[in-house]
């Protein structure tokens, strides 16, 4: 018979490397039309950062996602970065290219100001055009400065910065420290159906509520958390790299390594708590670890409320939880007719003292 | 050696092989249609998924031999000189590909679905990709995407997703 | 805009004719006409927009080179061959009939490596094993052929003496100083962490009731649908351009610059597109040697692990062994709390040290405990080295915390999501190690997670699901 439980967990995560230097820097050009090149180290691996960057950079100069293009991860070319490692890249990354892009603004502000009679400080760039705060109407257009800047200042628009989070070591003997700029939280609710004759456990639907800080593109924040809750099934329910008594791997292949198919994956709801953080760029975190963190605890509680059992190692699968709810059900004395619970305080793992 | 003539993607295509050559490697190799991937080279992930005759197979488990004189579809000739396909449009729009690895074999699944069955549920289009093994995505927007290309090739409007 | 899907016509065997005649003529574009740059990319401002990603086009219409689609002329394919064994010593290589066979162009061992170690820490990860195989995914040749058939094929003709030493698989036993290193003369405990605050002793005295659990948590691969590949090639002025899967390129030429002893300024590491990464791919595996083979053929060398390969030889993630003790209120308030973890480390180091360290600073959950004590280690075992993967001991310890929560919530009658609020951080709490934190919405996700679920309050704590 098929029962339904439901279970929750959250979780916190840092951004960052563990109080280690963690650098990125990043080169902004400006072209003589107003778009823009971004150069950095960082590698691409799906995530979609590449994109990210972009619109970190165009909201910097005032311009569009598509007027950025991104040069990326080629030692010859790009300047150095940390890696595409530890959700670092929009916040570490992110914040390099940034300020690289500001660096470039300023020089296409110190280029304009004279034009449009005004000090370089009065000077905003939005919607493609350099203008006069609080007198939008008294404008130019970014590509006119930028051309002017390269044909007549003799003044590149180039800007190149790097960025490091802010870390203190951490005591040897308390671990007491700040060893990261900063963390990100989430909460995952998962509904589960298990069979309590065959042990097998289907997740219905998932529910993920995730810090990002600001999300620089909702859509990606979304793919990423889809992408995490999918991984964190896997790693509750199925994925197990077992060894021999020798140490030979027995299933180093993906018969036998199960991973969650899209037969595997419920409805999984995103859901982005609104959250800014100024030691971020436009208030940015990142969200590419903490996607897949509390999906297992989610699962296991569900386990537990649907069929009473605690499954305390991973993968949950239906031949442990079979197993477990066979021992339960030899612990149960025989109750006739009242249906009553079990007590609380009853369950295996919690021993009051 | 093997000679094998097949169609792919509407043009006759010729190699001379070794017998033991999977269709993966001769559209790789031979033709260079590097499109369909080498995921694990044992029709376990779907990487390398390809349309036969207007079945979605696994090109890593068929040999040169099966295909001989036959219609291979690969991405690669998913889009015409005019248009993306209706799929490519709409895995653009809805972000469903982060990677990309699987995404020709997912897309090409997707068209092999969408050719039999012009309105699928999501469970059918969940059955459609089972062999499609997707490791970014969690498939969700895969899924969204599929639903609204099969709603553009049926003439209608495609359903605004829902955002977080 | 309705579009007509494509009909495929099956060929009619009887007009054998037709499939003789030359080749129709392929469409000449690459792409097609309609290509518009889509809306959401050209708004401003750009921050907060569904923008649509540029090689989201790319990768739809199969474009996307990845390194595997990658050739260069005269491109040889290399294999390497791995040991099977789990702990040996390497008495001899023989490779002579490897370098025989027709088709392979060269062999190399761990003896040709000028440096043969790397790690992200400590540097004890060879890049072909020479004299000890620590797993059995350890590599000790590679071969350049000029398929990747003959390649693979070679690796049979390649000899390898092992004394076949017992290898260690059980942390515990491990942990245990007793057992002998698994890389003897050194310890087998690896990396130590301690967090510490308060009295921990003292907030369990004043408890109302103290609980305690054990997890374990299971080792996982990233399965990135893209294998670990990696091209290198040199020019004639001793340059090495390596094309890679690598997620650190800055890290990965430091790399290539110390294992083969040559300038930074002589190695080029690209990676501009990489099919899925999650951690596995975040320090050099065959760089080193693919150059080192290239050097010695003057051809460029391409090696793409096989599927089986990512799952022996590439990192994996920690399983972890977490023993939680913890003292609450009678209203369920923590008073402290006590954490012990043990890290499976694998063979090689890689990032342990890193997984120690944030899996020891998580490991308390997001709640303000002030008498805390937290423990960890990380111990060699002759399995696949264990590295970083997407989370970095988070997961292993947030399943342990949590499961833990949610058994105390029960015991106490108290509803999941309650305790967890009477417990959580605030803005301005103080982490584990006393950091002021900044920005915290935990409880805004667990109320906003709540309340999208319709999560009905205290339905559970009754061990008995609803039933379907």
């Amino acid at each position: 018979m098929k029962r339904r439980g439901r279970g929750m967990a959250c979780m916190w995560y840092p951004i960052g490397f563990t109080v280690a230097a963690n650098p990125s820097a990043a080169v902004v050009k400006v072209n003589e039309d107003g778009t823009a090149t971004l150069l950095t180290g960082t590698v691409e691996t799906g995530q979609g950062s590449l994109t990210i960057l972009a619109q970190i950079t165009a909201q910097e100069l005032g311009i569009a996602t598509d007027d950025v293009h991104v040069v990326s991860a080629d030692t010859d070319a790009t300047p150095m970065d940390t890696g595409a490692i530890a959700s670092r890249t929009t916040y570490v990354t992110g914040n390099a290219a940034r300020m690289a892009a500001e660096k470039a603004k300023l020089i296409l502000f110190d280029v304009a100001a004279p034009l449009l009679g005004v000090k370089a400080t009065q000077l905003e760039a939005q919607d493609h055009k350099i203008f006069v705060k609080g007198f939008p109407q008294r404008n130019m257009h970014i590509g006119d400065v930028a051309n002017h800047a390269r044909v007549v200042s003799g003044q590149p628009p180039i800007g190149s910065a790097s960025f490091n989070p802010e870390t203190l070591a951490l005591d040897p003997e308390t671990g007491q420290g700040k060893p990261f700029g900063t963390y990100v939280y989430a909460t995952q609710i998962a509904e589960v159906d298990v069979d309590d004759e065959t042990g097998e456990v289907e997740v219905l639907r998932v529910v993920a509520s995730h810090d990002c800080g600001t999300a620089i593109n909702p859509m990606l924040v979304e793919g990423q958390v889809e992408g995490g809750v999918a991984m964190g099934i896997g790693f509750a329910l199925e994925e197990e790299m077992l060894f021999d008594a020798n140490g030979r791997h027995i299933n180093p292949n993906l018969t036998n390594y199960i991973v969650p198919t899209s037969l595997d994956t419920p409805e999984i709801e995103v859901d982005i708590v609104d959250s800014y953080d100024p030691t971020g760029p436009f208030g940015a975190k990142g969200v590419g670890e903490p996607t897949l963190v509390p999906t297992a605890a989610a699962i296991a509680n569900a386990i537990y409320d649907a069929v009473g059992v605690r499954i305390t190692s991973l993968p949950a699968t239906a031949e442990k939880v079979f197993k477990a709810l066979q021992a339960k059900r030899e612990q149960q004395p025989k109750q006739i007719g009242t249906g009553a619970p079990p007590a609380a305080g009853a369950s295996n793992n919690a021993a009051v003292q | 050696m093997a000679n094998v003539t097949l169609k792919v993607n509407g043009e006759t295509r010729s190699a001379s092989v070794p017998p033991e050559t999977t269709l993966l490697r001769l559209l790789r190799d031979q033709f260079n249609l590097t499109g369909a991937k080498l995921g694990c080279d044992v029709g376990d992930c779907g990487a390398c998924t390809v349309i036969v005759d207007g079945q979605p197979v696994n090109s890593c488990l068929m040999l040169v031999g099966q295909v001989e004189g036959r219609e291979v579809l690969t991405i690669e000739g998913l889009a015409t000189a005019d248009h993306l396909h209706a799929l490519q449009k709409l895995f653009e729009h809805f972000g469903s590909l982060q990677c990309g690895f699987c995404g020709p074999g997912v897309i090409l699944s997707a068209k092999a679905l969408l050719d039999e069955n012009p309105d699928p549920s999501t469970q059918e289009i969940r059955d459609a990709l089972g062999g499609n093994l997707c490791r970014c995505t969690g498939y969700t927007k895969m899924i969204e995407a599929i639903k609204g290309a099969a709603c553009i090739l049926r003439g209608e409007e495609v359903p605004a997703v829902k955002s977080a | 805009m309705a579009e007509k899907p494509k009909v495929i016509e099956k060929p009619d065997v009887l007009e054998q004719p037709d499939i003789l005649k030359p080749p129709a003529v392929a469409p000449l574009v690459t792409f097609p006409i309609e290509v518009v740059v889509p809306e959401v990319r050209q708004q401003t401002p750009a921050v907060g927009q569904r923008a649509t990603r540029a090689d989201g086009r790319l990768h739809g219409l199969g474009q996307t080179k990845y390194i595997d689609d990658m050739y260069f002329p005269n491109m040889l394919f290399a294999k390497i061959k791995r040991a099977g064994v789990a702990s040996a010593r390497i008495k001899s290589i023989d490779t002579k009939e490897a370098e025989a066979m027709p088709g392979v162009v060269a062999v190399i061992t761990g003896s040709d490596i000028p440096c043969n170690s790397f790690g992200p820490s400590l540097k004890d990860q060879p890049v072909l094993a020479d004299t000890r195989v620590f797993h059995a995914g350890d590599g000790v040749a590679a071969v350049a052929a000029v398929t990747e058939q003959i390649a693979t094929e070679a690796l049979e003709k390649i000899k390898v003496d092992y004394e076949v030493l017992t290898p260690v698989l059980d942390p515990l036993e491990s942990l245990k100083l007793a057992t002998p290193g698994v890389h003897a003369p050194s310890a087998n405990i690896y990396g130590h962490k301690v967090i510490k605050k308060g009295d921990v002793e003292k907030a369990f005295a004043e408890s109302d009731h103290v609980f305690e659990g054990s997890f374990r948590t299971q080792m996982v691969e990233h399965v990135p649908l893209e294998p670990y590949a990696c091209i290198a090639q040199w020019d004639a002025n001793g340059r090495v351009t390596i094309y890679s899967t690598l997620g650190r390129i800055t890290l990965g030429r430091a790399d290539v610059a110390r294992t083969l002893g040559i300038p930074m300024s002589r190695i080029r590491i690209v990676a501009t597109v990489v099919g899925g990464n999650f951690g596995g791919k975040n320090e050099i595996r065959a760089e080193p040697a693919m150059a080192l083979l290239s050097k010695k053929t003057g051809r460029p060398v391409k090696c793409v692990y096989t599927r089986a390969e990512e799952f022996t030889s590439s990192t994996t993630r920690h399983p972890l062994i977490m023993d939680y003790k913890t003292g609450v209120t009678k209203q369920g308030k923590i008073l402290g709390r006590k954490i012990r973890l043990v890290l499976d480390g694998g063979a090689y180091c890689s990032w342990s040290e890193t997984t120690l360290g944030k899996a020891c600073i998580l490991s308390a959950g997001p709640y303000n405990i002030e008498n805390l004590y937290a423990e960890a280690f990380v111990v060699y075992t002759n399995k696949t080295m264990t590295g970083a993967m997407r989370g970095f001991g988070a997961p292993q310890v947030c399943f342990a915390y949590e499961s833990h929560m949610d058994d105390i919530a029960k015991a106490l009658g108290i509803d999941p999501l309650e305790i967890r609020l009477l417990n959580a951080f605030d803005e301005g709490s103080l982490s584990p190690t006393s950091q002021k934190l900044h920005s915290v919405v935990v409880k805004e996700s667990l109320l906003r997670a709540a309340k999208r679920f319709g999560w009905n309050g205290i339905g559970n704590g009754t061990g008995n699901g609803n039933g379907a």
